[in-house]
């Protein structure tokens, strides 16, 4: 696995384009949503912050990466090797996720810093962070099953991605109160509000609640991902 | 006996449910063979040689490398090279990290400078292997394969896209493997290079295992040719197969017995013929007959 991500994690700095579209934008994205930082809306801004870099940073990235190395054949010359299947994809999501990772954590300590107002238990906010980017690695290994190429890939991550997106816009400006237990099991819903309460503090009796549908949904893609995911273009 | 290093009993496979690209092959190479797998196109070759890579499972019969399932890679794959007709790099590695990418998932080990010299891309190790040639990515892929020598080596189609120096250039890397007890499996339709390198061969067509032997085996009894001009009006000693733009062609099942039959009747008679050649039988005619026999069939 470890040479496989050292090699995908050069490719991706290497290449000017996919620098920009997978480590500048969500990063510039981010940031600019600090314009709006303030104390009380810091926990909304966070969690819209985590869910949009996220998207873009790892679900789009991933699926696009995933699909431009079946589509020129490199995933076919991985699997000439002794490593499983596993670890090959493991390798080439691995590097992808751990930048998305450090994107939110310089976004969210400028957000601490600029709103005067850090998260109240860091410990769940980097549960919530860690859920909502294996839920956004499951999609991308599903959504990957059904995209033939990197132009494809700019279609078939639209569905999901305004999805979840709309879902926590839908949160962050309507609250949890009404039909909670929809938002809870909308994908990204439970990412959410995962991370509101991890940064705004208070009853932790529901955490569970918000975190076992955002593992869900990462199964899902991935149990979506073994069925559908093909190795070969014309496999 | 010599070990069997690779086996297929009745295999098969048939893509989508319908279409047959390989039905019931049977064969088996020991330890040190170079065995060409030949054939028309669309034959079943690469569909073989890729179960027998692992890259997939058979649909019917059975398939065993080392007496085990090819598509195991932990204990396997280790002892294997593949060359694959078609695959892909990372172009924006350069030569030195992608052979040293394929070394660190072969499961064996070997020198880097070693590797990429024995390919003659040392002086290319640190360009990116977007910017390489054809025929030099296909030497990129060739240094893939041998890395840390194989035991078992696949090359489908290596020398695709070689110019003629680089060709020779991968056949003597291919000779210093066997030499150290490397089994080569290869495809190719360089029928030249089957018949110089190959101990066997087996002929595919249509998914099958059509023919199968050494190259003397599957030559006999196919048809040599003696071709020349002769002077006008001049009667032979031996019927004649056809005449393109004056060329004379007399095909013969014994070739020395018509050459002095021939060169004797123009002794005597005092003729010159001119542009006089004399062909064995060869694995194209082999591979002609069996397209044609096919064909008609």
């Amino acid at each position: 696995m470890f040479p496989i991500a050292a090699a995908e994690l050069k490719m991706l700095v290497r290449n000017r384009l996919v620098a920009v579209c997978a480590i500048l934008i969500p990063l510039g994205l981010g940031l600019v949503f600090l314009v709006q930082g303030s104390a009380d809306g810091a926990p909304t801004i966070a969690a819209l912050q985590i869910m949009l870099m996220l998207a873009m940073g790892v679900y789009v990235t991933a699926t696009t990466t995933l699909a431009a190395r079946r589509q020129t054949l490199f995933l076919k010359r991985l699997r000439s090797g002794s490593v499983s299947d596993g670890s090959i994809l493991a390798g080439l999501v691995a590097p992808i996720a751990i930048i998305g990772l450090v994107q939110v954590l310089i976004v969210l300590t400028a957000l601490s810093v600029s709103a005067g107002a850090p998260p109240v238990n860091v410990a769940l906010l980097l549960v919530a962070i860690l859920a909502t980017e294996a839920m956004f690695v499951g999609f991308a290994l599903a959504t990957a099953g059904v995209t033939n190429s990197p132009e494809h890939a700019q279609v078939t991550t639209l569905p999901l991605f305004f999805v979840v997106l709309g879902v926590a816009l839908w949160i962050t400006l309507t609250g949890t109160e009404d039909l909670a237990w929809l938002k809870r099991v909308l994908p990204g819903g439970g990412a959410t509000q995962l991370i509101m309460t991890s940064w705004a503090g208070g009853d932790l009796s529901g955490v569970l609640l918000l975190l076992l549908p955002t593992l869900a949904w990462a199964v899902v893609g991935v149990l979506a991902a073994r069925a559908m995911f093909k190795w070969e273009p014309r496999a | 006996m010599t070990e069997i290093v690779l086996e297929t009993q009745n295999f098969g496979y048939t893509y989508g449910g319908d279409f047959a690209a390989v039905r019931d092959l049977s064969i088996q190479v020991r330890r040190g063979e170079l065995y060409a797998l030949l054939g028309t196109n669309g034959a079943g070759k690469t569909t073989t040689l890729e179960t027998l890579e692992g890259h997939r499972k058979p649909t019917s019969g059975r398939v065993s490398v080392f007496g085990g399932d090819p598509t195991d890679r932990k204990d396997i794959r280790p002892r294997v090279g593949i060359m694959l007709q078609e695959s892909g790099f990372a172009a924006d590695l350069n030569v030195r990290e992608s052979v040293l990418l394929a070394g660190a998932i072969s499961g064996r080990t070997d020198d880097v400078d070693r590797v990429i010299a024995a390919v003659d891309l040392a002086d290319k190790a640190s360009t990116r292997v977007g910017q390489l040639s054809g025929g030099q990515k296909r030497r990129l892929d060739f240094a893939q394969a041998i890395w840390g020598t194989p035991e078992l080596l696949f090359l489908d189609e290596p020398t695709t896209g070689l110019d003629p120096s680089a060709r020779d250039g991968l056949w003597d890397v291919v000779a210093g493997l066997r030499n150290e007890g490397v089994t080569v499996i290869l495809t190719t339709h360089y029928l030249e290079e089957a018949q110089k390198h190959a101990d066997r061969i087996g002929l595919m067509h249509a998914g099958r295992l059509e023919r199968e032997g050494t190259l003397t085996e599957l030559v006999a009894g196919e048809t040599s040719h003696i071709s020349f001009i002769a002077p006008a009006g001049v009667e032979l000693p031996l019927p004649v197969a056809s005449t393109v733009n004056g060329v004379i062609t007399i095909d013969t099942d014994d070739l020395q017995r018509d050459l002095f039959t021939l060169l004797s009747w123009a002794d005597r008679a005092g003729h010159t013929l001119e542009r006089l050649s004399a062909t064995s039988s060869s694995l194209d005619d082999v591979f002609r007959s069996l397209s044609t026999t096919a064909t008609n069939s």
